[in-house]
């Protein structure tokens, strides 16, 4: 099981004004909120906790089948800027985070293993979905490969597990 | 109020974040706010919070874990607001 999800920071600060009062009580425990206020640059904190949440929900919402907006639930343990965990509800998830080209991009996954076995999927490959969960379809062995995809403002990823 | 009304109103306050104009011109109370108005997720806050202020009411974890579509807000707002009322 795997999940990503890519913030484009331009187009981050367009539609959202994070500094919005309450806005960080909706999504962030007090620990989280912490963290962004004692760090140097908040921005940049407010969105590498998001992208992070973001992720592991994917995989949690494929493992459980359960959808909502609960982001306080998703608490993320910072390890440092690229490594951490997502814990929700007695599960927990390991996540990889990337800060570049104006862009923070988290690819999160049950296993600490499988960070090894992501590759990238073609952007043109056709994308279905099923329950708002998508896959894709070997065209050689017809067998679906389930997949994890993300899109905002100029960047796109896409990812499945080798086997 | 009349649910007419609440769906107007609540069309107001998605309209900044809406994605997706054709899911938003018919928009009903099945209309779902991420798949089909493509609303980004953490605007999804942005539109909590809207509603709190428009209605002075107060959204907690337990309603706010439910509102991904039109007629879940609906609910929700109705409910608020009655508590509030009471």
């Amino acid at each position: 099981m795997i999940g990503n999800d890519i913030v484009d920071l331009a187009l981050a600060r367009k539609e959202s004004n994070w500094q919005r009062n309450r806005f960080l009580d909706k999504i962030f425990t007090k620990n989280e909120q912490q963290m962004i206020l004692n760090d140097a640059n908040p921005e940049i904190m407010v969105w590498n906790l998001w992208s992070r949440k973001e992720a592991a929900y994917k995989i949690y919402n494929r493992e459980t089948g359960i959808r909502g907006f609960f982001p306080l639930q998703l608490e993320c343990f910072y390890e440092n800027g690229t490594l951490g965990t997502v814990s929700i509800r007695g599960k927990t998830y390991f996540t990889q985070s990337k800060i570049e080209n104006d862009s923070i991009y988290t690819i999160a996954v049950v296993e600490k293993e499988y960070f090894k076995k992501i590759k990238s999927i073609n952007p043109a490959v056709k994308i279905l979905k099923k329950n708002g969960i998508p896959f894709t379809i070997d065209c050689n062995s017809k067998i679906e490969k389930p997949v994890s995809i993300t899109n905002h403002g100029r960047f796109w990823e896409g990812i499945t597990l080798l086997d | 109020m009349n649910k007419e009304q609440t769906i107007e109103e609540l069309k107001n306050i998605v309209k900044p974040y809406i994605q997706n104009q054709e899911a938003f011109d018919g928009l009903t109370e099945d209309t779902d706010f991420i798949n089909d108005l493509k609303i980004n997720s953490a605007n999804l806050v942005d539109v909590i919070l809207d509603i709190e202020e428009k209605y002075d009411i107060v959204i907690d974890n337990e309603a706010m874990e439910r509102m991904v579509n039109v007629k879940a807000a609906m609910e929700i707002i109705e409910n608020k607001l009655s508590e509030k009322n009471s």
